[in-house]
């Protein structure tokens, strides 16, 4: 068994209270990070090749690298905890089981970019992660890695949870800035990008609740050692969140670089009996969909490109035969249509046109131009929106229908569903879970 | 500065500009919904997205600004394709009620469905049903079906009138706009929201059902509501005006005006005196003229000019005003009491409404050199108590709170001459002599607002009735005394008065530095 970083204690009976998690070793790495200027962190996070992840992968040395230096500017911390990407849930497993680690890596970002301020912006829906980090704040406040003058060290660092109102739309970056401020949950336009202008018009930075509970193990470790579990641009173990039909579905820690394949049989136990692989999506509901001929491929953002897809937040949807391509498509169009903020015309009206579409076709009442319809309507979506949730749209979509335009074109000629009754099965599944 | 190419047209524009302005420089238009030259850029609409070469997405150009060296199509086949897209996003949910909106014919939605989609619609599942007749505030009426949430009227309560009375409630298609709780669109501007409004979503309570817009027709004037002077469009039919929209002028009122001034409209209809009149009977200018002179010629023979009392109006237009002084001078003579009459102060604020109800009060002040010594409604009321007035010779029937003193004291004087564009209720049964006069919309002449601007009301139909511009009835009556003054055209009257003032000419057009976006 490899060594665990990021899951280490999430079989340790309470970890999540103080004591547990310092008698782990939690917080013994403060002194070493504290014993770094900016420079040398960044160059140690650049070094790791930790990518985002919240989705978008972005290099998080780099981005820390853009975080202004003058000392006399308010910035801000916010860890993005909003979780809410369909066949997604990781983070919650660290606010849960492990918030202290989170806790930790905020000090450690705060000292290393002079931010005093951090918010750690959860879905409401997640109360125990709230609860928990609550509980944590409090007690690490208590022992002094929280408020003034932390460790002694100069570093004043305040720290609090904020529960949002529960819209997916509140993960994007800029819409959860503008909900942390109080206002409805839109996206901004960028530029400029938080680091510039972000929570209060202030230099923000954004990063993901696992990107920031890495940064203890990176700044104990070093970059490098960090860098080596993975592969070339693609730094450090990872949470990959396993779902579907699947013996095991589950949260896992593996490297960066393993393949689908393996994630699939050594972590998720293999398909379940009867089930055969047909098709997954490989880091949440808004990344193409992927044929089994792809299980190759590596969990790395350009691997996962070149495969098709992408890497999303690392959390893969493995479906078996009995699963409707269309339905999928029409339920993912639901989800994207429902949480639509609303603001731009495209995502707005597109996706709530789209879902109307392909529920039609799953009704069985698609008209055979209904499939030209569609792509015409999501090229129409497809990057003339504020923020990227268009385009999650859009690429699922797309890649269902290029994948599997044969079911689509059986539904509209058949003017049926040719799966089982979706509602039988679904109920099946409920009871035997 | 940085240049750049907009369809092969090379431009060169500050910096920071943004591409739909820089669009407009060289010549092109960008279609556009969220947009509005006066308010800040929510880029939500997407209708502007142009083409920059080099980069991978369109832009949205009400957004992004121009680098140097930029190439920049905003009519290419993928623009198109995008406008097209967003026209027919748009449209999913729209009722299309156009037949029944009092927007058809003005809206910015059927201009560019026309010029850019002008496609039958392919949505055939139900549409999205929203609030349809919302009472958003006292003077406005809200559709969410036809708002395409645009957030205009929103930036406009939130960066113009800083009053922030509406947001986006609800989210996705499901979003209208509605006001905070506890809150009414109610600000002295809110009609201004439905001009902004590029569709029918905000409609005037007072304006709707009422005429198709294109029945309208539109002439330049200005607001009389107050010494702003806000730049107007009155839209009229038959003869009659129907509304007021604010016209562009950055000296002013930029895109603005109170709704207030917006529904003084009305008076230009209402309570009008049509006929000339002679103690109380109907009568004709030609008899009219010669019976005003005479009993005014007695007055003055027999107990001086002094005992005339003048009132000239600050709701007169500059021209008028001219001509009633040469009338005090001339037909009246030295020593003639002058008073000056006029709606009494309201309130003010920062923006546009000012406290001074009058037009052309620093107009008054110019042509007559000052108005030191000319004394208000209520020192017309002294003087008519103390019985130091034998006759009174009044334009309008503006008195504010000294109404009721006048018209008290009114009865009392030997003769009453009324020269007014309305029947002032109970002036009328007290004048001896009734002149109809013309309203601004009625004629031509020019104001000068607080800020000393000059501006030009011009003619937007023929005065009502037997009614006659005030300058010419002056020429009238001092003609039938043995006066002649010597005009015929109103720019004659422009050329001395400009001469004899200080008074600048006014500007033809307000013009700007660089051609605007439209709104
Ligand atoms: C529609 C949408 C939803 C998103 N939701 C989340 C989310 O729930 N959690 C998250 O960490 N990032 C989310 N993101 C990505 C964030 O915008 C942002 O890229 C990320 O928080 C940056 O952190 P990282 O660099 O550590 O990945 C979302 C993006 C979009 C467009
Ligand atoms: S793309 Fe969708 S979610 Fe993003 S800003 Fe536009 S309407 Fe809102
Ligand atoms: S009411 Fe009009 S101005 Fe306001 S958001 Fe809707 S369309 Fe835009
Ligand atoms: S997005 Fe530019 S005008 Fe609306």
């Amino acid at each position: 068994m490899e060594e665990k970083y990021l899951s280490r204690h999430f079989g340790i009976d309470k970890a999540y209270n103080l004591d547990v998690y310092e008698q782990q070793g939690g917080y013994s790495t403060l002194p070493k990070a504290f014993a770094m200027d900016t420079d040398a962190i960044i160059a140690e996070m650049k070094k790791s090749n930790l990518r985002g992840r919240g989705g978008a992968g972005f290099p998080t040395g780099v981005k820390w690298g853009f975080m202004p230096r003058d000392s006399d500017v308010e910035k801000y911390l916010v860890v993005n905890a909003d979780e809410g990407e369909p066949g997604t849930f990781k983070d919650r497993m660290i606010m849960e089981l492990d918030p202290h680690r989170l806790i930790e890596g905020c000090v450690m970002t705060a000292w290393a970019l002079g931010l005093r301020t951090g918010y750690i912006f959860v879905r409401g829906e997640l109360q125990l992660a709230i609860r928990r980090l609550e509980v944590a704040i409090k007690q690490a406040y208590e022992k002094g890695y929280l408020g003034k003058n932390v460790l002694g060290k100069g570093l004043d660092f305040d720290l609090y949870v904020h529960s949002s109102a529960g819209a997916y739309i509140c993960g994007e970056e800029t819409g959860l800035i503008e909900g942390l401020e109080g206002k409805p949950g839109q996206p901004r336009m960028k530029p400029p990008f938080p680091a510039i202008v972000g929570v209060f018009n202030k230099p923000t930075l954004v990063n993901n609740v696992e990107t920031i509970a890495a940064v203890p193990f990176i700044l104990e470790h070093g970059g490098e050692h960090w860098a080596s579990m993975g592969i070339e641009r693609n730094g450090g173990p990872k949470l990959y969140g396993l779902s579907g039909h699947i013996n095991k579905p589950g949260v896992y820690e593996a490297p960066s670089g393993i393949t689908v394949r393996e994630l699939l049989e050594r972590f998720g136990g293999g398909m379940r009996e009867g089930s055969d692989l047909k098709a997954f999506i490989p880091g949440g509901s808004s990344c193409a969909v992927l044929l089994p001929e792809s299980l190759d491929a590596q969990m790395g953002f350009e691997t996962l490109r070149e495969a098709g897809s992408s890497m999303g937040t690392g959390c893969i949807t493995f479906m078996d035969q009995t699963t409707c391509m269309v339905r999928l498509s029409a339920r993912l169009a639901h989800f994207y249509h429902h949480e639509s903020c609303g603001q731009c015309t495209p995502c707005r009206e597109g996706t709530g046109w789209a879902y109307k579409v392909l529920n039609a076709i799953e009704a069985g009442q698609g008209t055979p131009d209904d499939l030209a319809l569609i792509q015409d309507m999501i090229t129409g979506i497809a990057g003339n929106t504020i923020c990227a949730h268009g385009d999650s749209l859009v690429i699922p979509v797309r890649s269902y229908i290029e994948k599997f335009g044969q079911e689509f074109e059986d539904h509209v000629q058949n003017k049926r569903c040719p799966f089982p009754r979706w509602r039988k099965m679904r109920n099946t599944q409920r009871m035997s879970a | 500065m940085p240049v750049l190419t907009i369809n092969g047209t090379e431009v060169e524009v500050d910096r920071g500009t943004t591409l739909l302005k820089a669009a407009a420089v060289a010549g092109y238009e960008v279609p556009h919904f969220c947009y509005h030259p006066a308010l800040s850029s929510p880029a939500n609409c997407r209708m502007c997205l142009v083409e920059v070469e080099g980069a991978p997405k369109l832009m949205p150009g009400c957004y992004n600004q121009v680098n140097d060296g930029m190439i920049v199509h905003t009519e290419s086949d993928r623009v198109k394709r995008a406008r097209k897209a967003v026209l027919e996003f748009i449209l999913v949910n729209h009722p299309v009620d156009c037949p029944i909106c009092d927007k058809a014919g003005e809206c910015k939605l059927q201009d560019y469905y026309f010029a850019y989609d002008a496609q039958e619609s392919r949505m055939r599942a139900e549409k999205q049903h929203k609030v349809k007749v919302y009472p958003i505030g006292p003077r406005v009426v809200y559709d969410g079906e036809r708002c395409i949430l645009c957030t205009r009227c929103i930036r406009f309560c939130e960066e113009i009138t800083g009053t922030g009375e509406l947001t986006l409630a609800d989210r996705g298609d499901k979003a209208e706009v509605r006001t905070f709780p506890g809150q009414d669109l109610d600000n002295d501007y809110s009609l201004c929201t439905v001009d902004v409004c590029p569709v029918g979503a905000l409609t005037s309570r007072d304006f709707r059902f009422k005429r198709r817009v294109w029945l309208l027709t539109s002439t330049d004037s200005v607001c009389t509501g107050c010494e702003m002077g806000c730049n107007i469009h009155l839209d009229h039919f038959r003869n009659t005006t129907e509304r007021y929209r604010p016209r562009y002028n950055p000296a002013v009122n930029d895109y603005w005006m109170c709704d207030d001034g917006r529904l003084s409209y009305k008076a230009l209809n209402e309570g009008r005196l049509e006929h000339p009149m002679l103690n109380g009977a109907q009568a004709t200018w030609h008899t009219i003229a010669g019976a005003a002179a005479s009993k005014l010629a007695a007055v003055i023979e027999k107990n001086g000019a002094s005992s005339v009392g003048f009132v000239i109006s600050p709701q007169a237009t500059s021209e008028d005003l001219f001509l009633a002084k040469m009338f005090a001078e001339t037909a009246i003579g030295e020593g003639v009491r002058l008073f000056i009459n006029g709606n009494d102060p309201g309130s003010s604020d920062e923006l546009l409404i000012r406290a001074d109800k009058n037009p052309n009060r620093a107009g008054a002040r110019l042509v007559f050199g000052g108005l030191d010594g000319v004394g208000d409604a209520s020192a017309l009321a002294d003087a008519l108590e103390a019985g130091e007035l034998e006759a009174v010779y009044m334009m309008g029937t503006e008195l504010g709170a000294a109404r009721g003193r006048v018209e008290a004291g009114l009865d009392d004087v030997g003769l009453f001459v009324l020269q007014a564009a309305h029947q002032g209720g109970v002036l009328l049964d007290a004048a001896h002599v009734a002149l109809p006069a013309a309203t601004h919309a009625e004629k031509r002449g020019t104001f000068v607002n607080c800020d000393a601007v000059v501006q030009t009301v011009d003619q937007a139909y023929p005065p009502n009735a037997d009614a006659l511009p005030d300058w010419q009835i002056f020429m009238k009556v001092a003609g039938a005394m043995g006066h002649k003054l010597p005009f015929t055209f109103l720019r004659q009257i422009q050329d001395r008065m400009f001469e004899a003032s200080e008074a600048p000419e006014p500007e033809e057009t307000a013009t700007e530095e660089a051609p605007a976006p439209a709104e």
